[in-house]
């Protein structure tokens, strides 16, 4: 696992001279050899081999509960009057958010032409399918009888009689959310062919050669694959793009189309998708702190890629406290008591401890990264995302449980108290994230070879950075 | 993309374009357009019985026309400092002196604010004592809704505007002569905080201005709704202004097609984002149905003022989504300037929405005479004013570090 490090602080820059977004003197070979040897070591590190095992346990755990739950009914869950809706949907509001990053990394940030993408995005689309996956998950537990979540589609409505309620937002989200899913695998699978067939020529057996030669499509990397591999990369960038805004925007109509105060409010739309933004980066940097160091892939996940996820996080952080800002005091201006009792209750009522919890994780702790020190520490920075993915937790928690423990009937509020499975259940959503990822990690291209190679190297002149031979 | 590709690049001879190398008749005809604009409307509006109420909304809706360009422009460079945006460059400089419109528009708000200190109704109904007794669920918004408060806000944010412009132009032009790239992170390091200023003066001065004139309704949405449609304005000013600029002889081969082809791009986006946040906004008033909401939406769908509803969805979104979305589009001069003069008007007929309906709940549209002084008037002074503080400025950056990257860059 060695690597070439140097002193090089590729955070600094001078304007007029792009700083480096590769450092350790690479060659094109270096970099493909520094990713590949990442699947092709004969063990993967001794600290992969202890998550692995215990994201599989979790993920045994979950599916022991998700028995559980069928043979038993959701009333195993703490779903309960008034709460119906409890952290089954805060879990997949949550994680539909993390699956934010990756496509808004490899689509948005390519049309702007920022390359320092390169280096994060494959691992961040593959963190943003799996963490769909982990989103999927509830709302088909959640209809109790499993065997007919299909009716959640509109599939033959006449033969079967089945006349989903298209003014529903909540049968929006399964468009919107399997859109999303298909989009990014698609996006995912595409980008990373050059660098299946990378893996295919460097396979040293014949189950490799099979496997990696049958999903790199025939690929040879002529001119002409090139050209099509960037037409069609910018066409799904181009397709990708609203598709990011548009799973969080209907999400964000899962409740704010009612009439309930704490969820109807005309912001939610692009609060939520800055709030998903800020939770997927918040992920991608969680993840690829401890990434490049057990991989040794910090020559190509520099500082300055960790810094500017930072600056992302801050900006995001701060849009979304913004929003939080708005609805205080419209909740005021509107001179309505119900918004007006919403939003006290929030802040100083029963559950004023997920409320402040939620403003000082989500709104505050990205502040800390207006400090140079913080936004090129990784560690630090490491345990800023763990209080970014813990906010926007509290977040959907606080919208999702305050507003209906209390609404316009007071002798129907309750206290909201999730049960044992709840808990564990969600703690083996994780496992299932963790263990996708894992496996990535040891049987995929983590890193973009391909594109980083051409972003890597000196450029004739600092002036044209923006001319990667992948793109 | 080697140097070589690039456009010889003289500072000296850059240095020598500014708004004040214009003729003296294109100097001079901004002001007097402008006065003469203002005096058409003043005129026509007493030919009617309730002219000066129309006019006072209609200034109005001039003054929040050209500080959402301005805005969008102030916008426009703090986002490309933060960023390091090496490709704006060459157009950098025409959005700095666009900001620097916010000084000389301050004043012109005055007759406005005199109204709500002599507690008129108009245009501002929370301004009379007699109206808010007779309404107790605004007087209850009379902590925020208050005369003085409203002053000192808008002190605040003038000041902070003006403020801003000023720093971005000045360090910009005192890299000009120097050449210093510590300035760029200067600049850089005053744009990030000063974002988080702007979102909230920007979203106040909305709530104020536009949204309080019907102060029973409120949409948290509000200020992120006036931002983009100011910000898409601005993408059409600047490209509207560069087009017309180059077919004047002037800033040849510094801004190229390159360039107008992202500033089309980002028109595009915005006008996008715009739709974006109009159909958020309606969407989930119209679901939820809830009335203190919908009456604002029910105004405008009523009497007449459907049909400029329906204008703004085609007009301000389908037509020039479509319109828009090809990269031969973009990429050419004459479809362009059409989309943005296009585009232009739309905004005005957004604002001419957001406010008009306020005064003519049961009569519908009313557009005349008035409408056309007040934006002549008000869109010639903003330019005269323009002239007047930022008129000496090159066109470009002479001495920006990146600009090498600027003149040298290419769509890929």
């Amino acid at each position: 696992m060695a690597t070439i490090t140097t002193s090089i602080d590729n955070t600094q820059e001078t304007p007029g001279h792009r700083a480096p977004l590769v450092i350790g003197h690479h060659t094109y070979g270096s970099i493909t050899e520094t990713v590949c040897r990442v699947a092709e070591a004969p063990h993967p590190p001794r600290a992969w081999y202890i998550a692995f095992a215990i994201s599989v346990l979790l993920v045994l755990m979950l599916g022991g509960l998700i028995t559980h739950l069928l043979l038993t009914g959701v009333g195993v869950w703490g779903n309960n009057s008034p709460v119906f809706w409890g952290w089954p949907i805060v879990n997949f509001v949550f994680w539909v958010g993390i699956g934010h990053a990756g496509t808004l990394i490899s689509a948005i940030l390519f049309l702007f032409r920022q390359n320092w993408r390169t280096s994060i995005n494959r691992a961040a689309e593959a963190m943003t399918i799996f963490a769909v996956v982990c989103a999927g998950m509830y709302p088909g537990i959640h209809v109790g009888r499993i065997w007919l979540a299909w009716w959640l589609f509109p599939l033959g409505p006449n033969q079967n009689a089945l006349w989903p309620q298209f003014r529903s937002p909540l049968l929006w989200d399964v468009f919107a959310v399997s859109t999303y899913a298909s989009v990014s695998a698609v996006f995912w699978y595409m980008g990373m062919i050059p660098d299946l067939a990378t893996f295919r020529d460097r396979a040293t057996n014949k189950i490799k050669k099979f496997a990696y030669g049958a999903l790199s499509l025939g690929w040879t990397g002529s001119a002409r694959n090139w050209h099509r591999y960037e037409r069609a990369y910018l066409i799904l960038a181009a397709l990708a793009t609203p598709l990011v805004l548009s799973v969080h925007t209907i999400v964000s109509f899962d409740f704010a189309v009612s009439q309930l105060p704490g969820w109807h409010t005309t912001i939610f739309p692009p609060y939520f998708v800055a709030g998903a933004v800020f939770s997927g980066f918040g992920m991608v940097l969680t993840l690829m702190v401890p990434a490049r160091e057990l991989f040794g892939l910090k020559d190509l996940i520099t500082l300055r890629h960790l810094e500017n996820m930072c600056k992302v996080i801050i900006a995001t952080g701060t849009i979304v406290g913004y929003a939080y800002a708005m609805e205080f005091f419209i909740a005021w201006y509107s001179g309505s008591r119900y918004e007006g009792f919403a939003f006290i209750n929030r802040a100083f009522g029963p559950y004023w401890w997920a409320y402040w919890t939620m403003v000082t994780c989500n709104v505050i702790s990205p502040q800390l990264f207006w400090f140079k020190k913080m936004r090129t520490s990784p560690w630090l920075m490491f345990i800023v995302s763990i209080f970014v993915n813990i906010g926007m937790w509290f977040e959907r928690f606080v919208i999702t449980i305050t507003s209906l423990s209390r609404d316009f009937l007071p002798s129907s509020w309750g206290y909201f108290i999730p049960t044992w499975v709840d808990i564990a259940m969600f703690v083996g959503s994780f496992g299932l994230f963790f263990m996708l990822f894992l496996l990535f990690c040891r049987y995929l291209p983590i890193v973009a070879m391909a594109e980083v190679r051409g972003v890597a190297l000196p450029q004739p002149t600092d002036g044209h950075a923006e001319h990667p031979a992948s793109h | 993309m080697h140097h070589a590709d690039a456009p010889t690049f003289d500072p000296e001879v850059a240095s020598r374009e500014t708004l004040n190398s214009f003729s003296d008749f294109a100097r001079s005809i901004t002001w007097k357009v402008g006065l003469t604009g203002l005096a058409v409307a003043f005129l026509a509006s007493l030919l009617s019985k309730n002219g000066q109420v129309h006019l006072a909304y209609s200034y109005l809706i001039a003054l929040a026309y050209v500080v959402s360009i301005s805005l969008g422009a102030l916008f426009f460079v703090a986002v490309q400092h933060v960023t390091r945006a090496g490709w704006s460059v060459t157009v950098r400089r025409l959005a700095e002196i666009l900001a620097m419109g916010l000084i000389p528009v301050a004043p012109l708000f005055l007759p406005l604010v005199l109204l709500v200190l002599m507690g008129s109704t108009t245009p501002f109904v929370w301004a009379n004592a007699k109206f808010l007794a007779e309404h107790p669920l605004i007087q209850a918004k009379t902590p925020y809704l208050n005369s003085i408060f409203f002053v000192i806000r808008n002190v605040i944010y003038f000041a902070f505007w003006a403020w801003l412009a000023r720093r971005f132009l000045t360090l910009s032009r005192r890299q000009d002569v120097t050449g210093d790239p510590a300035i760029s992170n200067q600049l850089e390091a005053t744009a990030a905080p000063s974002l988080l200023v702007f979102a909230l003066t920007l979203t106040f001065f909305a709530f104020d201005w536009l949204m309080s004139l019907q102060p029973e309704w409120f949409s948290t949405i509000f200020g992120v709704y006036y931002f983009a449609g100011g910000v898409m304005a601005f993408f059409a000013t600047v490209s509207l202004v560069v087009i017309q600029f180059q077919a004047s002889g002037r800033m040849q081969g510094l801004v190229t097609v390159e360039h107008r082809h992202d500033l089309g791009k980002f028109l595009f986006g915005f006008v996008c984002f715009w739709a974006y946040m109009a159909i958020s906004q309606y969407l989930l008033i119209w679901y939820a149905n809830i009335p203190e909401e919908t009456e604002w939406f029910s105004i405008r769908q009523n009497n007449g003022w459907e049909y400029v509803s329906l204008l703004l969805i085609f007009g301000h979104f389908v037509l020039p989504f479509l319109g828009l979305m090809s990269r031969h589009v973009k990429r050419n001069v004459g479809l362009l300037r059409f989309w943005t003069v296009w585009l232009l008007v739309m905004h005005w007929v957004d604002l001419y929405w957001l406010v008009m309906p306020a005064l003519y709940r049961e009569t519908g549209p009313n557009f005349g005479v008035v409408d056309i002084g007040c934006m002549v008037g008000v869109i010639g002074l903003w330019l005269a004013g323009i002239q007047r503080v930022a008129g000496d400025a090159p066109l470009v950056p002479l001495r920006d570090p990146r600009m090498h990257e600027s003149l040298a860059f290419h769509n890929i």
